[in-house]
Order: structure tokens, then sequence, then C-alpha cells
């Protein structure tokens, strides 16, 4: 175990762990947005931001990616952390303003409405559903393309014939802002990306008729681990 | 810059401002260019600050430009980077509209310093420094423009962007870009980033000396990032997944240009003429393309297929090849004029060895770059017993190593300097270590000893350092009465190479310089003959892939300019490559905490499994490997920005 100090308080953290893991585990709240447990960090948001101090400098980083390390002196929330975060929800705010991811993170940090105008836009380009896609799913079907202003997620699929999407929602069900989202209604499920929608068709379940899944989703299960495919015929509340 | 009115570079603030030019205080080893192409640089902006020569300037236009210019290079990945510039530019052009107010002043200041510290990569972090000085030392201008409510005319600017590894790489790759591609599995663009400088990314994934390594930021803080091993990532991709290259050509113009000499400087050269809508022939006297990198350079380090296929995206590219051809025997410099071509490109490299200058009783010297030729050409070589390779440098390397694949029993090195001083490069020499080459610093050949006919040793003397010389390492020189022996079958001298330029003839008129390299006008390529351009190994000695890759694309521009204009002059884009080349990109203002991870190197074959064979020694990254490792660059682009008129 790693001893570091958070807020004057001495922390054990796994070797291998984050600044934002070892203040987790005690219970010291560090605001995140673009971080989910499951899924390997990335420090793009940067509202996780803490002040770290070695060999007598002090700077930001993001605690999120940030390794402990013994002996570590962590802050999270002096004035110079404050003024970083305030000014990272007001960015984001401005952009996602009806985010109600967004706005609960922006009240607790006193913040109301931005000093400033952005276009909105609905992906604050987190990039947790990019990181869901390929480290959860392995489907590989979205990823960011571009740099500078052009910066995106290449959602191109949607229009163009190419589809590795299985139609799986992983990607829904983690952002933050509700830029990409699912619907099902009867045999269809419909995704929709800031760049357009797209449609699965679901499987009907041979017992209860209720339509359980995407096709594409349960084929790709299927071969992923070596399963005969009829095995999803019957979805899983009517398996024994 | 004497006439400095004020700077802030580097962190060292000098004021001259409203001071009579004799009353100025000077800025102490300001080492920036004063002029570019002839004109008087009037305002310089970038990562480490702003140096003003000229009052005139408006520094709020300057910065909002430089700032336009950086958020085109901003990754994007993060918040404060994307959106905080994008804020930051709507600002600075409302001031500059005259639409501004005073609280816009602390807004800008705040965003700054929230990029500044709060930014995921380097780029961004540094970048904004010279705007936070505009701030803080600036403010009246700010406030005079808000007062105003004039709208600023809009001023153009000279950029350019590098960043510390791409200036001392000779071809300035896009390294960061290529990177942050692969970061993002997107390798077929990764590989259009890379071919824009370098056609060759299979062969230099695999056999570059890398000069970028040495100087990446990242090396100061934990180990440099794998720059190399990247590069190859996405070219064994492009073959393992048949992807076509994607090469964007001009329309063919119909004029036709000869090449001669298939190796790097020629192949580059071509391949961005071709592109440029040129018809373009390359003569080669041997029977593949490749030039050094094919004879030069064992296959356990470059497999023949690589070159082979890169070969071939350049044939595709519009380039005709006319092998077995002989330049002086089958062509000649004139008969090729005859045939119509416009401009001709010399690349014939340095093929030959330098002479040792020692006693030679017997045959039992060679040279060792005729060994690998005749090795990596596929020729049968015996061996047996020992052999002892004189020399240090990446020659002397590949011989000792590609010997012991021969079935030598014991490979010495003999090298005159001491290990730190050995050119070749250190992995090569650890790697050769590693498989049983034995290396003997600081000794140096006396004479050959042989019985009956046959070598049976070398004399050596044992060398000690002295003062540096003119290449700046210690002045080896030899310790009186030290003589030892060293017993060997075959002594194989590798010191340097130079350049064959037996066909060329006094009809051709090319003049050669006292090192015995083809002299050329070091701007244009072009030779002592209007029309004939030359570069690579046959006008610097012997030098790297990458040195040769980047004068094929410069001569390739210059011959175009030729082509255009009927005269030289030197490209725009080489103007300023040449003056931001010399301004030092290393150091930043305030070093943020990085948080430490080594690099993920590639593996390697084991020994048993290499010595005996030719079989490539490296293997190439997974690819969850190169993107770990590419998550590990920094990015420490530098946005350069001159204003000039």
């Amino acid at each position: 175990m790693v001893k570091i100090t958070i807020d004057n308080q001495i922390v054990e953290a796994e070797p291998s762990s984050t600044i934002l893991d070892a203040a987790n585990k005690v219970g010291i709240y560090i605001p995140t947005l673009c971080y989910h447990e499951s899924l390997s960090p990335s420090g793009s948001c940067r509202l996780c931001v803490v002040e770290i101090a070695t060999n007598g400098k002090s700077e930001l980083t993001a605690a999120c990616t940030y390794p402990v390390e013994e002996g570590l002196q962590v802050e999270t929330n002096s004035e110079k952390i404050m003024k970083a975060r305030k000014l990272v929800i007001e960015l984001l705010l401005a952009q996602r303003p009806h985010s109600n991811r967004i706005q609960e993170l922006a009240r607790k940090l006193g913040i109301e409405k931005p000093s400033f105008t952005l276009a909105e836009k609905e992906c604050i380009l987190c990039g947790l559903c990019v990181r869901a896609c390929h480290e959860i799913v392995g489907a590989d079907a979205i990823s960011f393309i571009a740099q500078g202003l052009n910066r995106d997620v290449d959602e191109s699929f949607v229009k163009h014939s190419e589809i590795k999407c299985i139609g799986c929602d992983s990607c829904a069900y983690v952002c933050p802002t509700e830029a990409i989202t699912v619907e099902d209604v009867g045999d269809t499920r419909t995704l929709t990306m800031p760049s357009g929608k797209i449609e699965f068709k679901l499987k009907k379940c041979k017992i209860c008729g209720s339509y359980w899944a995407p096709e594409k989703q349960l084929e790709y299960i299927a071969k992923q681990s070596n399963v005969a495919p009829e095995t999803f015929d019957v979805c899983l509340n009517c398996r024994d | 810059m004497n006439r400095v009115i004020f700077s802030s570079w580097a962190g060292k603030v000098v004021d001259n401002r409203g001071l009579d030019t004799e009353k100025y205080t000077n800025v102490e080893g300001l080492a920036l260019p004063l002029e570019y192409n002839g004109h008087r640089i009037r305002a310089f902006m970038s990562w480490n600050g702003i140096v003003v020569t000229d009052d005139g300037v408006n520094i709020i236009d300057v910065a909002y430009s430089y700032l336009k210019e950086v958020q085109k290079l901003c990754c994007g990945e993060c918040t404060v980077g994307y959106a905080g510039i994008k804020v930051m530019l709507d600002i600075m052009a409302k001031i500059l509209n005259g639409a501004g107010t005073e609280s816009d002043i602390e807004l800008l200041q705040w965003l700054g310093i929230g990029i500044k510290e709060n930014a995921k990569c380097f780029f961004c972090t540094t970048a904004v420094t010279p705007i936070l000085d505009t701030i803080d030392y600036y403010k009246e201008e700010y406030l005079k423009l808000i007062t105003d409510k004039k709208a600023v005319p809009k001023a153009t600017y000279k950029v350019r962007v590098s960043a510390p590894c791409m200036e001392v790489c000779p071809a300035h790759q896009d390294i960061p870009g290529y990177i942050e591609l692969l970061r993002n599995r997107r390798y077929a663009e990764a590989l259009e980033v890379i071919r824009e400088t370098n056609c060759l990314p299979g062969v230099t994934g695999r056999a570059c000396v890398a000069f970028c390594e040495a100087n990446c930021v990242r090396g100061d803080i934990d180990s440099p990032i794998a720059i190399r091993a990247l590069k190859r990532v996405p070219a064994d991709y492009e073959v393992t997944s048949s992807l076509e290259p994607k090469l964007e050509k001009m329309k063919d113009n119909g004029t036709k240009v000869a090449v001669i000499g298939a190796g790097p400087a020629g192949l580059a050269c071509s391949y961005k003429l071709a592109l440029m809508g040129y018809k373009v022939t390359i003569y080669d006297e041997q029977s593949s393309a490749g030039g050094m990198a094919l004879a030069g350079i064992p296959s356990y380090r470059l497999p023949r297929e690589v070159i082979s296929r890169e070969v071939e995206v350049i044939q595709r590219a519009g380039v005709e090849l006319k092998l077995n051809t002989k330049v002086g025997r089958d062509v000649t410099l004139n008969s090729l004029h005859n045939e119509g071509f416009k401009a001709i490109f010399i690349a014939t490299g340095a093929h030959l060895g330098r002479e040792l200058g020692i006693k030679v009783e017997d045959d039992g010297l060679i040279d060792g770059v005729r060994l690998l030729h005749a090795v990596n050409m596929g020729k049968k070589i015996g061996a047996k017993g020992r052999v002892v390779i004189i020399g240090g440098g990446n020659v002397a390397i590949d011989c000792a190593r590609s010997c012991l694949r021969l079935g030598f029993k014991d490979v010495t090195i003999i090298y005159r300097r001491s290990r730190a001083e050995m050119p070749g490069r250190k992995e090569e020499i650890e790697e050769a270590e590693k498989e049983g080459v034995k290396i003997h610093f600081l000794a140096a050949p006396v004479k050959i000893l042989t019985h009956d006919g046959k070598v049976t040793g070398i004399e050596c003397i044992a060398m000690e350092l002295g003062e540096p010389d003119a290449s700046g390492r210690k002045r080896p020189a030899p310790i009186p009465s030290s003589e030892f022996v060293v017993e060997t079958e075959l002594v194989l001298s590798a010191i340097g190479e130079k350049p064959d330029l037996s066909f060329l003839t006094e009809v051709d008129q090319i003049e050669i310089t006292d090192d015995g390299n083809i002299k050329v006008e070091p701007d244009s390529y072009q030779t002592s003959q209007a029309g004939v351009f030359s570069g690579g190994d046959c006008v610097t000695g012997p030098a790297t892939l990458i040195e040769a890759i980047a004068t094929g694309n410069r001569a390739a521009r210059s011959i175009g300019q030729y082509l255009r204009l009927g005269k030289t002059v030197k490209p725009e884009e080489d103007v300023m490559a040449d003056l931001v080349h010399n301004i030092s990109l290393s150091g930043q203002r305030g070093e943020s905490i990085i948080a430490k991870s080594m690099r993920y190197p590639p593996e390697h074959l084991s020994i048993t499994d290499r010595v005996k064979n030719f079989t490539e020694v490296e293997k190439v990254l997974t690819a969850e490997t190169a993107i770990k490792e590419a998550k590990r660059c920094l990015r420490c682009y530098r946005v350069i920005l001159l204003a000039i008129n």
C-alpha cells in the first residue's frame, strides 16, 4: 500500500490506483464528469482537478489520471482548484446548458450561469461513449476524429453503409449529456446521435413475445462467446 | 534583435517602451532571428513569450492571429483547451472589433490561466503563455481598443508549427500529429500525415536513427516516446490489412525529370515530384530499388519486402523505375538531356568504403560496406573462424551482427574512442553485445599480421582521449608502447564511406568538393550545372536515411520551382523552416508536473532465435500497446508567428 495525504488526511491506496480512487475510498468528494468506474480514465473534462505538491512545486492535475505515489500531498479544494473548476463547469454549462448532469454539477460548485456564451452543442467530447464502445463492447463503432475546432465523435456510420455498431446502447448509457439517446418502440430500437438516427431490429422472445434485444447485438454476443445463436431465441427473463 | 522594444522571452522581461533608443536595455542571450528573407521581424510570438521590435505592431491582433493557429492544433480532447480557446478567441475578436468591455480583460486572463494550469497536454498549457503576457504587459493596449471602440484592421503573419521532436527530424515530420491519430486508432490518416514528409514509413519505422527520440521532452521526465516504433504501426497495418495507400496527385504536366539512384534520397525526390505532376524516371544500376537502405541495412533490421512494398507505392504514384541501368555506362547526363529530361537529380549515395591507411600485407582486409552489400544482395558468404571489425558507426555494428549470423565464431569490434563517443545507434550497440559481439574500446589498428599468406591477427595500439576535435568528440591519441595483438582470420574495415563519382566525366562539368562529394548550392540543391540537382549521401557524405529523405523532399520542391520559374528560388516553406531551425524549441516557462510512465518498447526475438539467421529482430507494437505509448505523447507543438509587414 502507498500512503498519501489528501486534505491533511493520510490515506492508504493501492499502488496502481489514482488520486481519485484513493479519495473515493475514504469518501472525499471530487467532482467528475468524464470518469466512469468501469472505463479507463481519460482526463478530458478537467473537472476532477486537484492540487499536488512534489519537490516543493505545487501544480494542478486531473485526479482521475494521476497515479498515487508514496508521500504525495493532495489538496482537493484550494482556491486555485475552485477557480479552475469554476471555469471548467462554466465552459461545460455554456455548451450544454440543458443537461441535468451538468446543471447538477454546476449547482454543487455554486454556478448558476456562465460568464460567457458559447455555441450550444449536444456533445461535450468527454469520450465516455468511445471508451465504452471500445473497452466494454469491443465493437469500435465510434471514434474521435480531427483536432481543434473540428474535433468530433465520428458516427459517420449513421449515414454510411459500414456499420460496426450493434445497437447495444452502451454509448447512450454512459453519455452524461443525453447527446446519444436510445428508444425501443415495438420491434425497433432507435439510437439517436448528434449526426443522425440509426434503427435496429429487435428480437422477439419465443416464450413471452417481448422484443428484448437488438438482433445484431445478439448475433455479436453469440459470435464473441461461441454460443449457438438459438440460445437467444428466449429472453433472459424466460430462462430457467 | 538588438533594437528590442519589449521582450518576455523565456520569462525574462525587458521593457524599453517609452525610452530613447540609446537608453535601451539589451536583451541578453536572445537567440532569435532578426530577419525573414531580408525583412525585419517586427514582432515574434511563440510558446516562450513575445518579442517586439516595432511600436507600430498591434500586439492584440498578433495575439489573436497566433491563438487562431493554436486552435487548429489543439487536440480538442479536454474541455479547457477545446472550449476555453474558443471563448478566448471570441472575446479577443470582440475587443478587436471595437466592442469589448473592461471586464473582458479579466475574463480573458481567467480563461488563459485556466488553460495554462489545467489543460490536459503540454500544447495548450504552454501555447497560451504569450497571450497571458499580452494581458500582463500590454493591458493599456487592450484598454485603448476598448475605449476607442474602433475595429482594428487585420494584418497577415508568417506562421510555422514545430515541436522539439519535429525540429531535430531532418524531414520535420509532424510527429505529434500522427501520434495523435494513432492514439485514436486512425491508422490510414496517420500514414497520410507521415507520407507528406516521409515516403518510407515502414523503412524508417524500423531503421531510422530517430533524432526525434533524443530530443523528446518526455525524455527529461521518464523516457522518450517510442516514436520510431510507433511509426511502424500504421505502415505494417496498411500491409496486413491490404489497404490502398491514399495518394493525392496533381494533374500530370508532362515535364520529364530523371533521377539517378533509387536510394532514399532519389525515392523521396521522385515521389514528391510525381505527386506534383512530373513524369519521373529513376535509373539505378542494381537489380532492385532501395539504394543503401537495401544494400547497407541488413534484413534482420529491415526485411527486403518492406523496402519493395514502399518502392511499389512510389511507383503507384507514377514513378518509372529503370533498374540494371548504370549512369556512365548505359546512359549519360547528356543522353538524358537529349531524351527530353528537363531536370536531373543525382542521388547515387556513398557506397565506397574509406581506406584504413594501415599496412596491409595481404588481402585479408575487406571493405565492410562491400561485405554488407554482398550479404544484403543475397550472395553466399563462406564464414568460418574469427572476424575483427574496425570502426564504431552503424556500418561497423551492422557488419558485426551480420557476421555473427553468417556463422563467424568470434566477432570483435575495435574502436579507437570510448563507448560514449561511439557514433552507432545506442540500441544497436546494446543488441550487438547481447548477441555476443565483443567491443574493444580505445584501440586502433596498426597492421594486419599474416602467416603463410593467411591473416592470423591484427596488431593494435591502445588509445587515450584528449581534447575534443572538430566533431566535438574527444580526440584519441596512441599510448606509446601499448601495442597488442588480436588473433583473427578476417579483418573488416568500416570507418566510413564516400561517394563513387566515377560515372561523372569532364563533359558533365559537375563540380566536386575537396571531400569528394558533389558540390551543390545549399538552398536549391542545384549543382554547378543548371538543371542538374543533387542530394543525399553523394552530397553530404555518409548520413542517415531520414537526412536523405529530407533532402530528397527539399530538392523536389526546388526542382519544381526551377521547372516552373526557370530559376531556383528558395521555396518559402524552406525559408521559414530554416528560420525556425535556429530557435531552440526545448524548455518552457513553468514546467508542469507529469505523472511518470515508462515507455512501452517493442518486443524482440530471443537471442537464441535470432543469432543464426537474418529474421527480423524487432516486432511491431501491438495495437493496444501502441495506443498506450501514443497516449504518453505530451504534444509539445510550438506555434511560431512572425509579424513582417
